[in-house]
């Protein structure tokens, strides 16, 4: 019996003007992101082109992220040239544009369309899901039929998940199809596998919103007061909650701005300058402490940086949206926590730089160590926080889906 | 009878769930932004001040001119109206090894935003079903049946359903100023509150351009069901699509040259082709002089060429040539490589203006971004108040290495020998920068083409809906 609700919801969608407008915005989206974030990309790449550091050059650059197409993320601060000199890193080749209009609005990639336009569609699609068949009176024949309730809903869930997700997974992949015949664009076969996931995680969101529709549909009576109540939950969900968790955070850490910390460092390197000018100490000497007290002020920086990270993080969960971002740039490889871990390579590489530096008698070497970031293995991107952020998506999905079939069980279909 | 219908409509959408829900959303968003802004702001302002005084010890420690070029740079400080509105400060720093990646993943909210998102997604929450829902009902065509002229039931619509958005607006902005008021920290100017009263109207103009909008949508369609789909395909399109899209369709077709790229040209210019040139240079002034003074010819060691200097004044005046003329093909060889970057710098950042001109252009097919200039232009957050910035700390960077040449001259008077780029001078009397924001005069006249912008769409589509509902058939 699902099944032939199955069916008759995907004919019922296969009809409907909803469905044509809905799949039809969601192609042109798609394709116009993979365009726009491909030139992007490509763009980036001749840049990385002319900044790769000459062989023994001490310069840390990490090409831009292919997967930065889908999740753009901090692909664009990752992808920064950093120069390791003898008092620090000072980044040699930043901001790509002097365009400000992009600082203004936000990236048009492959998420900002699921996490925004996607989510929207999905609840489109469940919203009346009861409260329409009940105004039109089938809800009531259906039920004076041998068919339980449990068996509708869940062929109501099937057939509209299956109507969205097919033919949006079907544009994804042939947009996708298209980029891979591109040969400036090389997916290694670990970057596929991520894809992989970032599109499974993308039907999770789907079917979490489209759960929420439905939810809400059984709830109410008439299907425009369903619609109303999902759109002010949506707006919440996507744009309300995430973005104001960030600054809720920081009202509870304090952590220095990035200004009052270069500054400091710029202290640091003067007096040292000065002592040396005088003739106190010799070169090394000043220059392991320059590292070492520099040192110290970014171990101080990134442990109140990552408490606020973390608070932000766990009081934008409280919007499903903000776990779904989370997990898809932390497995494309352009999240936070990645960045946080490139940074601390560069850290690194800066010690081993130094270390060749001091071991030369000028002071200076024309053999430095290449620097080469290695992206953390699914494995621990997964564990460290993206298989949690995934399941919380999930459950709450099903959290509303299980709801609604409580409160479908009570509906009155009169 | 048009004061009925006004009547009618405001009542009906203040009866309907959709006023409480907006109500409330707005009475909780609204004013928790602004305490949180608020904070925000007062944190800012707490670390700039800390900076300062960070920056005076430096310098009494160490106020050299060859150690301030980093420290002593023109800072825009938070303004009091960062409060409401974030503008372009949240900007991410990429200057810097430390950044701030938070606002990167979700851009922060702010009064703009809660205008620009929220309040044109309930003005067509409250629209689609003005025209299509009343015919579905059946009230229509009841309407109409009595000696109602159309034209009055459209105009009564949008005044009506207008004003209804507002209250609940305004209400919220009440409280957020509330919010910001009682905080002892922050102190408002007249400017401020003129800069917020040209905000709200834009609100009011932003509002009703997408109510009208609404109702055009609805005089298209006959059941509400597909206006509220065609209306939120409209919304998505608006809002949220083509403002993303602009700046990427404008580099697409204005290219420009990337940053890196205008700097490595640059590098090139100055480095190996100006080696180039000056090694040509300089072997054609040498051919001249030596077909004048044979001497040059001849392979001296540089004692030699001494004692041949104080032996023969010939030879004196001809190697005096040649050194002269080696100096003045490489400064001509600098000359002509500094033009050539410069004018490589120049084309760069015209073709870049061009860029960024054309993007804000085209974005302004949306209203969301006539509105976010308009916004931020007007609370000095945005791209006018960059340009300003830039100006202003250009003319206190002037001041102050006039200032700076007149304490080397002193130095120097003092006695002509001293290192006065690595000694310690007494910079207490420097000028500072002290930022001002704009008068407002200027602000207004920037946001005015926003104004005219915003109030055009309004128009059009007002007389799209004025037209379609002309023609409805209401049964």
């Amino acid at each position: 019996m699902t099944w032939t609700i199955v069916r008759k919801e995907i004919l019922a969608n296969l009809l409907s003007y909803k469905f044509y407008v809905v799949i039809l915005l969601a192609a042109v989206l798609v394709a116009t992101s993979f365009f726009i974030m491909t030139r992007d990309y490509k763009e980036r790449l001749a840049d990385y082109s002319l900044i790769r550091p000459k062989p023994g050059e001490p310069i840390a650059v990490n090409p831009p992220n292919p997967l930065s197409i889908f999740a753009k993320g901090l692909d664009e601060a990752m992808a920064r040239s950093f120069e390791v000199g003898p008092t620090g890193i000072s980044v040699r080749a930043g901001q790509k544009s002097g365009n400000t209009v992009f600082a203004f609005f936000p990236t048009p990639d492959f998420l900002y369309i699921v996490r925004v336009v996607l989510s929207l569609v999905a609840l489109l699609f469940g919203f009346d899901q009861v409260s329409r068949e009940k105004e039109a009176g089938t809800l009531r024949q259906m039920l004076a039929n041998q068919t339980s309730r449990s068996a509708i809903l869940i062929g109501k869930w099937a057939g509209n998940f299956l109507s969205l997700a097919v033919p949006f997974l079907l544009v994804t992949t042939l947009g996708i199809a298209v980029l891979g015949l591109d040969p400036d664009i090389r997916f290694s076969s670990d970057q596929v596998l991520r894809l992989g996931l970032i599109l499974a995680l993308t039907l999770v969101y789907i079917a979490f919103f489209l759960s929420l529709g439905i939810l809400v549909s059984a709830l109410t009576r008439r299907a425009s007061s369903s619609l109303v109540i999902l759109l002010f939950v949506w707006a919440l969900l996507v744009f309300v909650l995430p973005n104001l968790g960030t600054l809720v955070a920081r009202q509870m850490v304090d952590v220095p701005s990035v200004r009052a910390l270069s500054e400091k460092r710029q202290q640091v390197w003067t007096r040292e300058v000065l002592l040396r000018i005088r003739g106190v100490g010799d070169w090394a000497s000043h220059i392991k402490t320059i590292s070492a007290e520099n040192d110290a002020l970014e171990a101080d920086y990134r442990v109140k940086f990552d408490r606020l990270v973390n608070l932000s993080k766990n009081i934008n969960r409280i919007s499903p949206v903000a776990s779904f971002v989370y997990a898809a740039t932390e497995i494309a490889g352009t999240g936070i926590g990645e960045e946080g871990a490139y940074k601390s390579e560069v850290g690194r590489y800066k010690n081993a730089v130094l270390g060749k530096r001091l071991a030369s008698p000028d002071l200076k070497s024309s053999d430095y160590p290449a620097f080469l970031y290695r992206y953390r293995p699914l494995g621990r991107v997964l564990v460290r926080g993206a298989l949690f952020d995934t399941a919380w998506l999930a459950v709450c999905g099903i959290l509303f889906f299980a709801l609604s079939y409580f409160v479908f069980v009570r509906y009155d279909v009169r | 009878m048009i004061r009925t219908i006004v009547r009618k409509e405001i009542l009906g959408n203040i009866l309907s769930f959709r006023f409480v829900v907006t109500l409330a959303l707005l009475l909780v968003v609204v004013p928790v932004t602004t305490f949180v802004l608020t904070n925000d702001y007062l944190k800012k302002v707490a670390d700039a001040s800390l900076r300062q005084s960070e920056i005076e010890t430096y310098l009494r420690s160490y106020g050299h001119f060859n150690r301030i070029g980093n420290i002593l740079k023109a800072a825009e400080p938070p303004i009091p109206f960062n409060t409401l509105v974030r503008g372009l400060s949240a900007d991410v720093n990429m200057a810097e090894f430390d950044d701030d990646p938070l606002p990167v993943m979700f851009p922060l909210v702010d009064l703009v935003f809660v205008v620009a998102i929220l309040m044109s997604l309930v003005a067509l929450i409250f629209a689609y079903d003005a025209v299509s829902g009343e015919k579905e009902d059946g009230t229509l065509k009841l309407m109409l049946a009595n000696g109602l002229a159309r034209p009055k039931v459209v105009l009564a619509k949008v005044a009506g359903g207008a004003v209804t958005l507002l209250v609940p607006f305004l209400m919220s902005l009440i409280v957020g100023l509330l919010v910001i008021l009682v905080h002892p920290g922050v102190d408002w100017k007249a400017a401020d509150w003129g800069a917020l009263g040209l905000i709200t109207l834009g609100t009011v103009l932003y509002v009703m351009l997408f109510y009208a909008l609404g109702v055009f949508i609805s005089a298209r369609h006959h059941a509400s069901s597909a206006s509220i789909m065609t209306s939120l395909l409209v919304w998505v399109l608006l809002v949220l699509v083509v403002p993303s899209l602009s700046p990427y369709i404008a580099s697409f077709l204005s290219p420009t040259p990337s940053r890196i790229q205008v700097e490595r040209e640059a590098e090139r210019l100055g480095d190996t082709e100006r080696d180039d040139l000056g090694r040509k240079l300089e072997a054609e002034r040498m051919r001249e002089l030596v077909a004048r003074y044979p001497v040059l010819n001849e392979r001296l060691s540089e004692a030699d060429q001494k004692r041949l200097m104080v032996r023969d004044p010939a030879a004196r005046a001809a190697f005096e040539a040649a050194t002269k003329a080696k100096q003045g093909a490489w400064d001509e060889a600098n000359r002509v490589q500094g033009d050539k970057i410069d004018a490589v710098r120049r084309a760069a950042a015209q073709k870049e203006e061009a860029q960024t001109e054309l993007a804000r252009t085209i974005s302004m097919v949306s209203p969301l971004s006539v509105f976010t200039y308009l916004a931020t232009d007007l609370s000095s957050t945005g791209l006018r108040d960059e340009a300003y910035f830039g100006r202003i700390s250009g003319v206190w960077d002037r001041e102050f290495w006039d200032y700076a040449r007149k304490k080397i001259a002193d130095l120097q008077a003092k006695d002509p020998a001293t290192d006065w780029w690595n000694t310690a001078i007494d910079m207490s009397d420097r000028p500072r920068f002290e930022y001002r924001e704009e008068a407002l005069g200027g602000r207004v006249q920037a946001a005015l083409p926003g104004f005219v912008l915003l109030l055009g769409y309004g128009l059009v589509f007002f007389v799209l809906a004025y037209v379609s509902f002309l023609k409805y058939d209401v049964r």
